[in-house]
C-alpha cells in the first residue's frame, strides 16, 4: 500500500517516448538518444559490441599469431573453446548481479575488469598464455545478459523483442566487425614499420581501449530503470531489494529457462563457433589472402546488423497476431532452417557457393537468436536476470560443445565439422515443442482451461504469500497486466480476468 | 645412355602434360640440383644468424639436362616434425597447393656454375625445424627440377630456427599501465557513487 503511494508521491516524470504503467517505453525509436530509454539502448549495444570485438580479435590474426607463438591446431582449438567457456558462469552470475545491483554497475564492472585481459594479449608468449588471455577476455561476453536485462527493463512487451534483438544484434556485429578491423589495424601498423610479430601485438590495444571507454560511458551516462538507478530507488523505498536465494531459486527451477538455454546453445553457440573458425576455414581451404579471408568471415557477423533485429521484430509481429504460440513457432521454424543451411555449407566446395550459403545460414541462425530473446522476457519476472543469464550461458555451452566435438585438433576436416554441426542444430531445436505457458499455451497445446490460467497467477506464483503481504510483488503484477498482449488477437475480445485485481487500486 | 635419354625425354614429356593441365606434381620433378646449406652450430636466431646456401647442377646428369632452366628459387621449407598438427604447413604433391616451403631465400637466373648466397634469417620466420630446397623454373615459370640439402625422407641436415618474440619492453609497460588504470578507474567510480548516495541521504 505504502509502496505505490511512494511512487506517485514524486512528480510524474515526463518521458520523451510513450510509456506504460512501469514507465517502460512502448515505442522503439532507433535514431533517438533520449534519456533514459534510447540512451540505455545505445550504451548497451555499443559496450556489448566492444566486448565482442575484443573476444574475437584473435581469430582473424591467427595466421600470424600461430607462427609467433608456435601454436598447433590443438592449441588453437583449445584457445577457441576457452574464449567462450568463461562466459558460461559469468553470464549466470551477471544475471543475478543485474537482479540485485542493476545492469549499469554490473556491466560496467565486468567490462573494466576484463579489459586487462585484452591488454595482456599483447604480451602473450606461449600457447598457455594465449589460452589464458582468450579465456579471461571471453568473460566480457557476459555483458550480453546485462544488455538484454537492461532492454527488458526499459522497453514494454509490444517492443521488447525488437529492442532485445537490435541491441544484441548490433552488439554481435562486433564479432564480424573485428574480422575487418583487426587485419586492417595490423596492416596499418606493419606499414608504419613494425615487424609482423610486433604489429599484431600493438593492434590489440585498439579493442582494449574501446572497451575501457565504453565502460566509462555507461557509468557516466547510463541509468538502470526509467525511474532512476537501483541504489537511489532502493534507498527511497521505491524499489525493494530482493533476496539472492529467492531470485536464484525461482530462476533455476523454471524448466523453460533450461530448454531455452539448450536451444540458444544451437543458435548463438553456433554463431560463436563460426566466429572462431570461419576466417581460418576460408584462408586455408580456398588459399585466400589474410585480408580477403577476413572480409568474408566478417560478412558472417555483419549480417547481425539486420538479421538478429529481424528475429526480434518477427517475434513481436507474431505475438501481436498469434501471441506467445506464434513466437514459439517462428523460433522453431527459423532455427531449424538455420541448421539445414549449415549442413549445406559444409557440403559446398566452391568459394562463391560457400559465401552465399554462409550468408543465408548466418541470417537464419542470427534471427533465431533474436527470436529466442522475444520469449525469454516472459519466462520469469522476478528472476528475469537469472533466466537471461541461464539462456545466455547456455549459448556459450553450445559453443564449447560444438568446438570440442567438431573443431578441436585434426579429427574432422573443417567442412565435415560444419555439416555435423548443422545436424546437431536441427536435433537440439526440437525441445522447443516442450515449452508451455498455462496462460498462453505452447506449440501444440492451447492455454490451460484449469484455474491457473492467467498472467497474474503465473507471475505471482514466484512470490510467497508472506512476500505478497509485504507488497513485494507489485512490479510483477504490473508486468502481468502489461503482458496480456501475449494472448494474441484474442486479447481484444477477451474479458478482463475476474481474479488477481491488485489490492492497491482499492 | 639411351635409357637415360629416354628417361629424360619422358620426364620432359610428363612435365609438358603437367603444364598443360596446370598441376605440376612434386613427385614428377627430377632431383638434378645439389644444394648445401651451412650455418653456425646450435639454435639459429631469426633476424640475427645467417645461412649460406650453395646450389648447382649435379654434374653426373647428362649435358642438356638444364636446357630449360631459366630461374632458380631457393626456399626455406618445414621439416616433417614442424608440420605435425599444423594443417597450414601440409606437404601435398600438387605444387600449387603445397605449403611446405613458405619462405623465399633468393631467386636468381640459372647459371651453369655453382652459386652461393648468404641469407640473414628474416624476422617473420617462425620457430621450427627446417631444410633448404631449390626449385628450377623454366621460361613459363613452371617448376621443372629441384634439389634439397636433406635426403628424400627429410631426416638429415635439418636445422632449427628460433623466431623473434615480437615483444618489446615498451609494450609490456603500456599493457600493465593501461590495465591498472582500468581497475583504478572502476574503483574510483564506485567510490564516487557511494559518496553521492551518502550525500543524497543527508
Amino acid at each position: 500500500m505504502e509502496i505505490s503511494s511512494t511512487i506517485t508521491e514524486t512528480q510524474p516524470q515526463k518521458f520523451a517516448l510513450p510509456v506504460d504503467s512501469e514507465h517502460k517505453a512502448t515505442e522503439f525509436r532507433l535514431f533517438s538518444v533520449a534519456a533514459p530509454h534510447m540512451r540505455a539502448f545505445h550504451l548497451s549495444w555499443i559496450s556489448f559490441f566492444a566486448c565482442f570485438v575484443s573476444t574475437f580479435a584473435a581469430p582473424p590474426l591467427l595466421p600470424i599469431i600461430r607462427d609467433n607463438l608456435n601454436l598447433t591446431a590443438t592449441d588453437i582449438g583449445n584457445a577457441g573453446v576457452a574464449s567462450v567457456s568463461g562466459a558460461v558462469f559469468a553470464r549466470i552470475a551477471m544475471g543475478t548481479a543485474c537482479d540485485l545491483f542493476g545492469p549499469r554497475l554490473a556491466s560496467a564492472s565486468l567490462i573494466l575488469l576484463t579489459a586487462p585481459a585484452v591488454y595482456f594479449t599483447s604480451i602473450a608468449s606461449s600457447p598457455v598464455s594465449f589460452l589464458l588471455v582468450r579465456f579471461f577476455t571471453g568473460f566480457s561476453l557476459a555483458t550480453f545478459v546485462s544488455t538484454q536485462f537492461w532492454m527488458s527493463s526499459m522497453f514494454s512487451t509490444p517492443v521488447v523483442g525488437t529492442a532485445n534483438g537490435v541491441a544484441a544484434g548490433w552488439g554481435n556485429l562486433g564479432g564480424g566487425a573485428t574480422q575487418l578491423i583487426m587485419p586492417l589495424v595490423f596492416s596499418v601498423i606493419r606499414d608504419i614499420g613494425a615487424v609482423k610479430f610486433t604489429a599484431w601485438r600493438i593492434a590489440f590495444f585498439i579493442p582494449a581501449l574501446f572497451q575501457t571507454l565504453a565502460a566509462f560511458a555507461i557509468l557516466i551516462f547510463g541509468q538502470d530503470l526509467p525511474d532512476g538507478n537501483y541504489q537511489r530507488l532502493q534507498k527511497s523505498g521505491a524499489k525493494q531489494k530482493d533476496k539472492f536465494s529467492r531470485v536464484f531459486y525461482h530462476g533455476i527451477t523454471n524448466y523453460r529457462g533450461w530448454i531455452l538455454a539448450l536451444t540458444y546453445g544451437y543458435c548463438f553457440g553456433v554463431e560463436l563457433t563460426v566466429d572462431n573458425i570461419i576466417a581460418e576455414y576460408f584462408y586455408d581451404r580456398f588459399n585466400l589472402k589474410l585480408h580477403t579471408a577476413g572480409i568474408i568471415a566478417a560478412s558472417f557477423g555483419l549480417a547481425n546488423l539486420f538479421s538478429r533485429p529481424a528475429g526480434g521484430i518477427i517475434s513481436d509481429r507474431m505475438a501481436s497476431r498469434f501471441g506467445m504460440r506464434g513466437r514459439l513457432w517462428a523460433l522453431w521454424i527459423i532455427q531449424t532452417l538455420g541448421g539445414v543451411f549449415c549442413i549445406i555449407l559444409g557440403q559446398v566446395g566452391s568459394l562463391s557457393a560457400s559465401i552465399i550459403v554462409m550468408i543465408i545460414f548466418s541470417v537464419f541462425v542470427q534471427a533465431a537468436c533474436g527470436l529466442t530473446f522475444g520469449v525469454v522476457p516472459f519466462v520469469s519476472r522476478r528472476s528475469l536476470g537469472v533466466i537471461s543469464g541461464m539462456t545466455g550461458g547456455g549459448g556459450n555451452v553450445g559453443a564449447i560443445l560444438t568446438q570440442l566435438i567438431f573443431f578441436k585438433g585434426s579429427k574432422y576436416s573443417k567442412e565435415t565439422g560444419i555439416t555435423l554441426m548443422g545436424v546437431m542444430i536441427v536435433c537440439c531445436t526440437l525441445p522447443i515443442f516442450l515449452i508451455y505457458f498455462p496462460q498462453w499455451g505452447g506449440m501444440f497445446c492451447g492455454p490451460s482451461s484449469e484455474k491457473i490460467a492467467t498472467e497474474e497467477d503465473y507471475y505471482l506464483s514466484e512470490w510467497s504469500s508472506n512476500e505478497k503481504e509485504k507488497g513485494l510483488h507489485q512490479a510483477s503484477l504490473k508486468f502481468a497486466d502489461n503482458s496480456r498482449s501475449e494472448r494474441g488477437r484474442r486479447v481484444h475480445s477477451a474479458a478482463m480476468p475476474s481474479n488477481g485485481t491488485p489490492p492497491t487500486t482499492v | 645412355m639411351a635409357a637415360r635419354g629416354l628417361l629424360l625425354a619422358s620426364f620432359l614429356l610428363f612435365s609438358c602434360f603437367a603444364e598443360t593441365y596446370g598441376m605440376i606434381s612434386f613427385s614428377s620433378l627430377p632431383r638434378t640440383l645439389v644444394v648445401t646449406a651451412s650455418h653456425r652450430q646450435g639454435l639459429l636466431k631469426a633476424d640475427e644468424d645467417k645461412i649460406t646456401v650453395i646450389w648447382g647442377l649435379n654434374q653426373s646428369f647428362p649435358a642438356g639436362t638444364d636446357s630449360a632452366y631459366t630461374t632458380i628459387k631457393v626456399k626455406l621449407c618445414y621439416a616433417p616434425i614442424s608440420q605435425v598438427d599444423r594443417a597450414w604447413r601440409k606437404t601435398v604433391d600438387h605444387l600449387s597447393k603445397d605449403k611446405t616451403c613458405q619462405f623465399k631465400i633468393v631467386s636468381r637466373p640459372y647459371s651453369n656454375t655453382n652459386q652461393t648466397f648468404q641469407w640473414t634469417i628474416e624476422c617473420d620466420v617462425p620457430t621450427a625445424t627446417y631444410f633448404v630446397r631449390a626449385y628450377a623454373f623454366n621460361a613459363e615459370d613452371h617448376e621443372v627440377a629441384y634439389g634439397q640439402n636433406t635426403d628424400a625422407k627429410k631426416t638429415t641436415n635439418l636445422f632449427e630456427i628460433q623466431a623473434i618474440t615480437g615483444r618489446h619492453v615498451s609494450l609490456d609497460i603500456a599493457s600493465v599501465c593501461f590495465s591498472a588504470f582500468s581497475i583504478v578507474a572502476l574503483m574510483g567510480f564506485f567510490f564516487a557513487e557511494k559518496r553521492k548516495g551518502r550525500k543524497a541521504q543527508q
